[in-house]
């Protein structure tokens, strides 16, 4: 059985050494397929990879908590769009941060309030320029540092607000603007502090602190009509082994604030820093039906290639039967031929999708990882579309009568 | 036939073939008895369209009969599951196409090669056995050339050497000498003659009656039936006979059919 296995594998080798553009054009289909979902699987874990050294930067022993029950389906948050619900209002209120910064072992609890709307001063801003409105503890837990002035705390004018370097240029067109004076939602603010830029657009509060402006939690309440509309809090304990403790309690105390319903999510370590962000999300669902409908189209050209090869290789069918071979050692040897042009088109794919992956890498702040999860998703994908196409074929082969097969003309 | 005392290899009793259903029906073996001994040297003869081929097919279980018996060594083939079958095709019976069916992709060894991969040897004994035969055909200096490269003489003696390479029981030859000059065709009959000396049992069809001379029984078919069954003496194997000699154990011989149907066909 080895042994057979071992001359079919020969076989399929010089069955598709023998019709080499044909091979290639037909493993273009996986190709591109595997290419695809190696792109985004690449990049995805390079961008997690960049939240998950932030948070192990700042000691590993950060959690957060965000509105709206967590998935658990790794799949479903790289492929599907944000739903309806995330747009829905926070569930998460002040109340809750009280509550959660008396948990025992939190030292420190920052909301993180995400307000729209325009900033003016000798320009505007963009348009989706980020207006965070958070507490002074923000600045120990996310690391923001000031580059000039200082940081927003408990004794400062609430018409004070900090920068982020960019944001400073866009809007005053220097980096210099301590005491300057602009406009959010029509109402003035004062200029304390400037951030030191940080070149991090994708980090676990998902905002490019380099571009936002930040201001008091009650600053933000009075352009809110007074609500708390708190997006995310983060959370910092003082060991990284109370972590656990911490998250079971939170989740205790939450579940009795909000009556009994689980309409919120404490994250930590790998959870945060699953890339959230909308763009991603789009890119990556582009990218996912690219490589559906292109492993679906290769699977069907392998489909098609394989019915070709069978009814070339009619007459050797029924001499291989003739000579001893049993229906399975039939199917087995085509089945074997499309699972090598799936394999093939899969390491093809792989070594494309990690060069497209590092060229796009290029326009971004974060270069893509490579780790054996991926490597094993490429071939198993490229398996499994060989196998599954080549299926009905290998049938089609072992099915052929030998008599019928030794008259067919070569 | 009762005095030679070799157990039957083939047991055949009212076989019947049909093709076709309906208007279209047509039965290309219409009632076989034949009982084929071991060692023997068969060769059948006659008209086109007789059934020779059918015959030959189902000796050699590419196909089925649609009545009637068939016994190989004493077992009922029709019981047989077909992964037996393909075991028996692979171990029992080799076989030799008039058109000689090598696999053109493949090089002369890989061909005399191929039947002992459904055997399970392994590679480099498989190798090692079909340079061994392909040197018993005198062609050692042929191993990797392609089948295109050969002649019709020595393409089927590549054909019989993997036809021999599994050591089969019984050889099954379809008008193996039907694309060769009769030079060649001899040669092909030394090596089948040779086959038959050694003890291998041959059913071989032809249409050259200059060829029955090496067998040791002729049988002539007509119409899906046996015609007539004449033994041939072995010492007179060299010699090839015009006229055949001992009995006929087939009864309603219409003398003067076959003849015609030879004419015709040859
Ligand atoms: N697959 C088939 N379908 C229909 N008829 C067939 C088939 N194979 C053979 N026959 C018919 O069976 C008869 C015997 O054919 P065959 O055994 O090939 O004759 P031959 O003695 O020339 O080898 C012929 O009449 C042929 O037309
Ligand atoms: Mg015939």
């Amino acid at each position: 059985m080895r042994f057979l296995l071992l001359n079919h594998v020969q076989n399929a080798y010089q069955s598709l050494r023998s019709n080499r553009l044909r091979s290639y054009l037909t493993m273009l289909g996986v190709t591109i397929g595997v290419a695809s979902i190696t792109t985004i699987l690449a990049l995805s874990a390079g961008a997690s990879k960049v939240v998950s050294d932030q948070v192990d930067a700042l000691g590993g022993n950060i959690a957060v908590i965000r509105p709206g029950a967590s998935t658990t389906d790794p799949l479903s948050g790289l492929t599907q769009p944000k739903t309806q619900r995330d747009f829905a209002a926070s569930t998460l209120t002040e109340t809750d941060l009280t509550a959660v910064s008396r948990i025992a072992h939190v030292t420190q609890a920052a909301p993180l309030m995400i307000l729209g709307g325009s900033v003016r001063a000798d320009s505007t801003a963009p348009d989706n320029t980020p207006i965070v409105a958070s507490t002074p503890e923000l600045a120990t837990i996310s690391n923001l540092k000031v580059e000039s002035g200082q940081f927003l705390d408990t004794r400062v004018s609430p018409d004070t607000v900090v920068i982020g370097t960019q944001l400073s240029i866009d809007v005053f067109g220097t980096e210099q603007s301590i005491g300057k004076t602009l406009t959010v939602r029509g109402k003035s603010f004062t200029v304390i502090g400037v951030l030191k830029r940080m070149n991090d657009p994708i980090n676990y509060n998902q905002v490019d602190f380099d571009s936002a402006l930040i201001m008091s939690l009650e600053s933000g309440k009075l352009l809110n009509q007074g609500i708390a509309q708190i997006q995310q809090i983060n959370i910092r304990s003082d060991s990284i082994t109370n972590l656990d403790q911490i998250i079971i309690d939170i989740n205790k105390q939450l579940i009795a604030n909000h009556a009994g319903e689980h309409d919120f999510s404490v994250l930590s370590g790998e959870q945060i820093s699953r890339p959230t962000n909308q763009l991603f999300y789009a890119i990556a669902g582009v990218t996912a039906a690219v490589a559906a409908i292109s492993l679906l189209v290769g699977g069907i050209g392998i489909m098609n290639i394989m019915l070709v090869s069978v009814a070339e290789r009619t007459r050797e069918i029924g001499i291989r039967k003739a000579l001893g071979a049993t229906n399975s050692d039939i199917a087995s040897q085509f089945i074997i031929e499309s699972l090598a042009i799936g394999i093939g088109g899969g390491i093809g794919g792989y070594i494309i999708g990690y060069l497209l992956a590092f060229g796009i890498s290029t326009f971004l702040t974060f270069d893509p990882v490579i780790n054996w999860q991926i490597a094993v998703v490429a071939l198993g994908v490229s398996t499994i579309t060989g196998t599954f196409f080549g299926l009905y074929p290998a049938f089609r082969a072992a099915r052929k009568d030998p008599i019928d097969s030794l008259r067919e003309y070569n | 036939m009762a005095k030679i005392k070799t157990p039957p290899v083939i047991e055949l009793h009212n076989l019947k073939k049909r093709f076709g259903i309906g208007d279209a029906e047509h039965f290309a073996l219409d009632g076989m008895d034949l009982t084929i001994k071991k060692g023997e040297f068969i060769a059948i003869m006659g008209p086109s369209g007789c059934g020779k081929t059918t015959l030959l097919n189902i000796l050699g279980l590419l196909d089925h009969s649609t009545d009637g018996e068939y016994k190989l060594d004493g077992q009922e083939v029709s019981t047989l599951g077909p992964r037996r079958q393909a075991r028996i095709r692979s171990q029992q019976i080799g076989f030799i196409f008039q058109s000689f069916n090598l696999i053109s992709r493949l090089s002369v060894i890989e061909n005399v090669a191929l039947p002992l991969t459904y055997k399970g040897v392994s590679h480099t004994k498989r190798l090692e056995l079909a340079s061994d035969m392909l040197r018993t055909f005198h062609l050692g200096e042929r191993e990797y050339y392609m089948p295109y490269q050969l002649s019709g003489g020595q393409t089927q003696r590549v054909a019989i050497a993997r036809a021999l390479v599994n050591e089969p029981s019984i050889i099954l030859a379809d008008e193996p000498t039907g694309n060769l000059d009769s030079r060649s065709s001899h040669i092909i009959m030394e090596e089948l003659s040779d086959l038959h000396k050694r003890g291998n049992t041959i059913i071989m069809v032809t249409h050259n009656p200059r060829l029955t001379s090496y067998a040791s029984r002729v049988i002539t078919m007509l119409d899906g039936r046996v015609d007539t069954d004449t033994m041939v003496l072995p010492q007179l194997t060299t010699t090839p006979a015009k006229r055949p000699l001992g009995t006929t154990t087939k009864k309603k011989a219409k003398r003067k059919k076959p003849a015609k149907a030879k004419k015709v066909t040859s």
